[in-house]
């Protein structure tokens, strides 16, 4: 924010830092071990009496000098460079905080050089006693320089007292410094023995180079062991933060903790290889082998170190961003732009909205993100969100994504960059408004005159959510749907039958007809579907189900019902990937891939392998799923607080929320919510509660039963939601739902619009299973699904969504409403028998 | 876009802003003078390839010795753009921004020609058919380097430049709009060249007065480096002290004064050491031009303190104490160069040795 960004796209993301620093460490720290490994060998060559070993140790020094004095010193100064141009405010800092302990390793540098090339230029000129003595100088130098160095690289991993009392020496002998310190000792020495093995197995004599490389062999052993023993210590002085950081919280860590951990025994296998076997085929190439598995081990340490850091590049201090922690909330209110010297759009008007995006994106991307490069790149995450999904992912920066600091703009900022980073870094996703094509759908024939029977049916759910497994190869639909129908006898005490009579359905699908029959049980035929239907080709989200109830081999009663179906899922607002269907609707493959990719990262599971080897990855098979019946494995969360408390911590400020995921966005395939409270403008929360109390609910109930995981999704979404966390009542999902009475006291009209936090108590008491007072009619056999109640108003049909109300009473409301009671009564009803307020006028009337 | 609001905002410093002048002016005289013998001397062996045909043993001399230049070139250049950074960090990390892809290519430069030295050096009889080429190679390099250090110099002291950052983010932003540089570029070229023939003219002086008999002869050329280069830089000098913004060139009061005074002083020891130059004798020149050197230090120094004067100071800079760092490193600083001393004292008998 005070300096200027170097615009660096392809070669964003740290890459100058990797390629330079990598080196230099590698180099540098050869340049300490390898000092010990001259002198030594010079000793040995000096006690054996060998020329032969001498002359090696001038051949070694020749090559260590043009590599250590040349590339590293080189590099040194490349990464001190490189530093400045990334992040001047952090290099800013260092220099001088640490001015004096810069300048003290400087001396030692200088003390190195001068020594180094004595040493070179002086074998056969010195006696031994004082050429050694330049040898240990050299090593003591190089060694103090390392000591200097990992005290300010450690001081940014852990500041430790330094954040309270500000004193050098607080900040230099930080937490890790000494397990660092001796990490990178014992790094060095096993160098020295991977850079020994290059030039010992070159010497001409058989006898001298097999004696050489086991010697070498003796730097890289021991030093290993040891230094896995440091880095426990090190890892063990990590505080917790910093531990989380590199093990748990930042799934980048895995391959290169990964890398780490197989290496070691990979070098050690290499090592004693090296020792072991004689031929020169074999040795050569493996001692270049070798020396690249050490460049790849130290490399790997480097960047779980810097992980570690994440999401600052000072602890607790200063974030990757430059920005000072203790600057971040008076930023954030005042807005990035307007905070930084470095920008030309102090504020964002229409025109400027674009140049703004790219700006903010520069100031706060690129000090990690590359466009289009090898490390980090930013595009292929942009291309996964619609502006929307990027701009809810911004909001949990910092929090469900800990590696990456808090988003620093303000909510107009958040706006834009999301806008940038969707519609112009990358052609993102930009959900279209989908046209509908209305289609008129008549409902079956009734004579109100001369009807015996009527049929009333419904779904248990209003609307299903479907994956398509088959297409996508992910299942996590919901349940296939029950259908539920009772048959009514008319006359003046209507009687709901079941005895002799068959009630059959048949549901027209693309496939070909699902026909089956309903079981009688307690006044209501059911049948549930053996699985999901397959979605119309030409979408359109719901099926028709043909129902039909038989007497004595005659049809006695016949209706149509809707069955609200869509595979509208906005995974892919988030996760990328096409829609499969028609361009508006359905998972496809891509996104799936997405979604498991994740999944396999943050959770350690392989269910990408799964599915790109061609199975369906049925989140049931872990996550349990009461609806489906399906138990899961012990550990994992229930689907529902998984999926909704996962979510949730991404998607808790966006105003609809739902929308994202569900099929019920005006602007989508699905078209609107039907149901009769959407209509009246009631959005889901008012009965689920907002997404993080609703996820709350879910992951509450979790915790009670000790699931792990459940504590840390709660702990993201505290203090978030619009109920006080400790009010919010636990639910099981499916089972414990929204109960009607909580605002609709005693069938009353409502003088509350909120359901949420009181449940029905188990799947007996849910909307679906209940009855009118009078015990025998289905609530949802007069008012219809839930989420589809009358008069409900689908938008790609006026009828389909109350086709037995037109049925039966020609109105879209609800069966008997406005006194209709000759639906099933032939006599006029003073007693409201149903539940109080069935005789009224009904309320919320339709055009 | 006013230059002040782009002007960071500096971080504070552990001790009065004086101990880091001294700081930055001695090591920056260190500096300038291994550098100017590294460049001189990339400079004067192209120029003995190319244009010479006698001076093989010049020549011989600086492929040996050039890769240790360049080693404590780089040395001593890091302990000033330590304390630089120091007291104008805010400044120079952003002009360094502003022209990163050239800042940073000078790492790559540097260690080609550092490579390259190391080649010439132990390749130096082997390949004699590349030497006008591989010279070349090093000495542009070399040059390359000081242009892109001019340049940042230039630009970290011209804030009204900054703006144009907005138009080319990308850091490829060079300073050509302040009239100084090329003049002070050349200027501190030829004066590379002067001190690096002048410095071939303190080896053989050395060599002369150990008892080589041929080394005498080989003083005339070197000095005549060093005559003709100083010679030229008094134009080049003019030019580039015309150049400086007539606010610097009649600044008034104590600064003024002191650098008018540095500046007359400064030329008066350059005009000597020409003329010990001409006359050959090279601890007189080497005497003197190390007092125009410190002379002209301190000048570079009140020129840019006075080219900053209307947004900076660095008696602006906060200072929250902590003296005890710096006790260390002068402490450590202090045994540093008795070691170094120590260890050229356990060395020099031996080459003497070998020698007779």
């Amino acid at each position: 924010m005070n300096y200027p960004a170097w615009q660096l796209d392809a070669f964003g993301g740290g890459f100058f830092i990797a390629l330079i620093a990598i080196v230099h460490v590698y180099v540098s720290h050869f340049a300490v071990g390898g000092g010990l490994f001259l002198v030594l060998t010079e000793m040995k060559g000096l006690r054996e009496g060998s020329s032969e070993i001498i002359a090696y140790t001038r051949r070694h020094t020749r090559f260590f000098l043009l590599l250590t004095m040349v590339l590293g010193a080189t590099t040194g100064v490349g990464i001190w460079f490189t530093i400045a141009l990334l992040n001047p405010a952090a290099t800013s800092f260092l220099i001088h905080l640490f001015v004096f302990a810069w300048a003290i390793e400087w001396v030692f540098f200088l003390a190195e050089i001068v020594s180094l090339l004595f040493y070179y230029y002086t074998f056969d000129r010195l006696e031994p006693r004082k050429h050694l003595i330049l040898g240990w100088i050299y090593f003591g130098c190089a060694w103090l320089s390392l000591f200097f160095i990992n005290g300010i690289i450690d001081f940014m991993l852990t500041p430790g007292a330094w954040l309270a009392d500000n004193n050098f020496w607080s900040g230099f002998f930080n937490p890790t410094f000494w397990p660092a310190l001796f990490f990178r000792t014992f790094m060095a020495l096993m160098l020295a023995g991977l850079f020994g093995f290059l030039t010992s197995v070159n010497i001409k004599e058989a006898g001298l180079r097999h004696t050489m490389v086991r010697y070498c062999g003796m730097w890289l052993l021991p030093p290993l062991i040891l230094l896995l023993g440091s880095a426990l210590w090190y890892k063990i002085a990590l505080p917790l933060p910093q531990q989380e950081m590199i093990f748990s919280r930042a799934p980048e860590m895995k391959p290169f903790l990964t890398l780490f951990i197989w290496l070691s025994p990979l070098i050690f296998a290499g090592g004693l290889t090296m020792a072991i076997l004689r031929p020169q085929a074999v040795r050569r190439p493996l001692a270049w082998l070798l020396l690249l598995l050490g460049f790849l081990y130290l490399g790997s340490f480097e960047f779980i170190r810097e992980g570690g850091r994440r999401p600052y590049i000072i602890h607790d201090y200063m974030y990757s961003t430059s920005i000072k922690k203790a600057d971040m909330g008076q930023i954030q209110k005042t807005g990035v732009l307007a905070s930084a010297r470095w920008v030309k759009n102090k504020t964002i008007t229409a025109e400027n909205r674009m140049d703004a995006g790219k700006e903010l994106f520069t100031l706060l991307c690129m000090p990690c993100h590359s466009a289009g490069g090898p490390l980090n790149d930013i595009l292929p995450l942009a291309r996964r969100f619609s502006p929307a999904g990027m701009r809810s992912f911004l909001a949990t920066m910092g929090t469900a994504n800990p590696y990456m600091p808090p988003f620093a703009g303000n909510e107009e900022e958040q706006s834009v960059l999301a806008d940038y980073l969707t519609t112009r870094l990358v052609p993102g996703i930009v959900n279209k408004v989908v046209k509908i094509n209305k289609e008129s759908i008549k409902p079956a024939p009734f004579d109100k005159e001369t009807g015996e029977y009527l049929i009333l049916a419904s779904s248990d759910k209003g609307m299903i959510l479907s994956s398509e497994p088959e297409l996508s190869g992910i299942d996590f639909s919901f349940a296939p749907p029950t259908l539920q129908a009772q048959v009514i006898l008319r006359g003046e005490a209507p009687s709901v039958l079941t005895d002799d009579i068959q009630v059959s359905y048949r549901i027209d699908t693309d496939q070909g007809p699902l026909l089956g029959n309903m079981i009688a049980a307690e006044g209501t035929f059911a049948a549930t579907l053996a699985k999901i239907p397959p979605i119309a080709k030409d979408f359109r989200p719901y099926l028709l189900a043909e129902i039909e109830a038989v007497k004595g081999g005659k049809v006695i009663a016949a209706t149509r019902l809707k069955i609200g179906l869509s595979n509208e899922i906005g995974c892919r607002n988030c996760h990328g990937g096409p829609w499969r269907q028609q361009g508006r609707t359905g998972l496809s493959r891509q996104t799936a891939a997405d979604i498991l990719a994740i999944h396999d990262k943050r959770s350690s599971t392989k269910l990408s392998q799964d599915f790109h080897s061609g199975k369906i990855v049925v989140c049931a098979d872990c996550h349990a799923d009461s609806s489906r019946g399906a138990a899961g494995q012990p550990g994992p969360l229930n689907l529902s607080a998984a999926i909704h408390g996962f979510h949730a911590a991404y998607l808790y400020k966006e105003n609809n929320s739902c929308t994202f995921c569900h099929a019920n966005s005006a602007q989508g395939a699905t078209g609107n919510m039907e149901d009769l409270h959407s209509t009246i403008g009631l959005e889901c929360a008012n009965c689920h509660g907002s997404l993080t109390d609703h996820a709350m609910s879910l992951l509450i109930e979790e915790q009670q039963a000790q699931k792990p995981g459940s504590a840390k999704l709660v702990a993201l979404l505290a203090d978030k939601g619009e109920m006080a966390q400790e009010k919010i009542q636990g639910r099981m999902p499916w089972s414990m739902e929204p109960d009607c009475l909580t605002c609709h006291v005693g069938f009353q009209p409502p003088d509350s619009s909120t359901a949420f936090n009181t449940w029905s108590a188990d799947k007996k008491g849910l909307f679906v299973h209940r009855h009118g007072e009078e015990g025998a009619l289905l609530c949802t056999s007069c008012h219809g699904s839930q989420h589809s109640l009358y008069p409900a108003d689908n938008a790609y049909s006026k009828e389909v969504g109350n086709l037995q109300p037109l049925q039966y009473q020609n109105n879209p409301y609800p069966l008997g409403a406005d006194r209709g009671c000759a639906v099933c009564h032939t006599v006029e009803m003073e007693e409201e028998l149903h539940h109080p307020g069935s005789l009224g006028t009904f309320r919320n009337r339709v055009e | 876009m006013i230059p002040t609001h782009l002007i960071p905002t500096p971080d504070p410093l552990q001790v009065p802003w004086g101990w880091f002048q001294i700081l930055l002016s001695t090591t920056f005289l260190l500096h300038l003078l291994v550098m100017n013998i590294m460049l001189g001397w990339a400079i004067i062996a192209f120029c003995n390839h190319a244009f010479r045909d006698t001076i093989a043993d010049d020549n011989q001399l600086i492929s040996k010795n050039l890769p240790f230049t360049i080693a404590f070139t780089i040395n001593f250049g890091v302990a000033p753009l330590l304390f630089l950074q120091v007291l104008y960090g805010h400044f120079m990390y952003t002009s360094s921004v502003l022209m990163a892809v050239f800042w940073l290519s000078i790492v790559a430069i540097l260690l080609l020609a550092y490579y390259a030295t190391y080649l010439y050096n132990l390749q130096f009889s082997k390949m004699s058919g590349l030497h006008t080429l591989l010279s070349g190679i090093i000495a542009l390099f070399l040059l390359a380097i000081a242009f892109l250090f001019t340049n940042n110099m230039s630009l970290m002291v011209s804030p009204e430049s900054w703006v144009h950052y907005f138009d080319h983010p990308d850091g490829m932003l060079l300073n050509f709009e302040d009239s100084t540089l090329m003049p002070r570029y050349l200027h501190s070229v030829l004066a590379s060249v002067a001190v690096g023939g002048l410095a071939l003219g303190l080896y053989y002086d050395w060599q002369r007065r150990r008892g080589d008999t041929t080394a005498a002869d080989r003083i005339p050329s070197a000095m005549n480096w060093f005559s003709y280069a100083t010679i030229a830089n008094f134009g080049f000098g003019t030019w580039y002290f015309g150049s400086l913004p007539a606010s610097i060139r009649t600044v008034t009061g104590v600064t003024g004064a002191f650098l008018l005074c540095f500046l007359l002083a400064g030329i008066t020891a350059a005009i000597l050491s020409l003329i010990y130059g001409l006359q050959h004798r090279v601890r007189h020149a080497a005497g003197a031009v190390l007092g125009a050197i410190i002379c002209m230090v301190t000048v570079r120094e009140l020129v840019r303190r006075q080219t900053l004067a209307p947004w900076f100071s660095t008696s602006d800079l906060e200072v929250v104490p902590q003296y005890s760092p710096m006790i260390l490193f002068l402490l450590l600083f202090a045994g540093g160069l008795y070691l170094v001393w120590w260890m050229i004292k356990l060395v020099l008998p031996a080459k003497k040795e070998v020698q007779s």
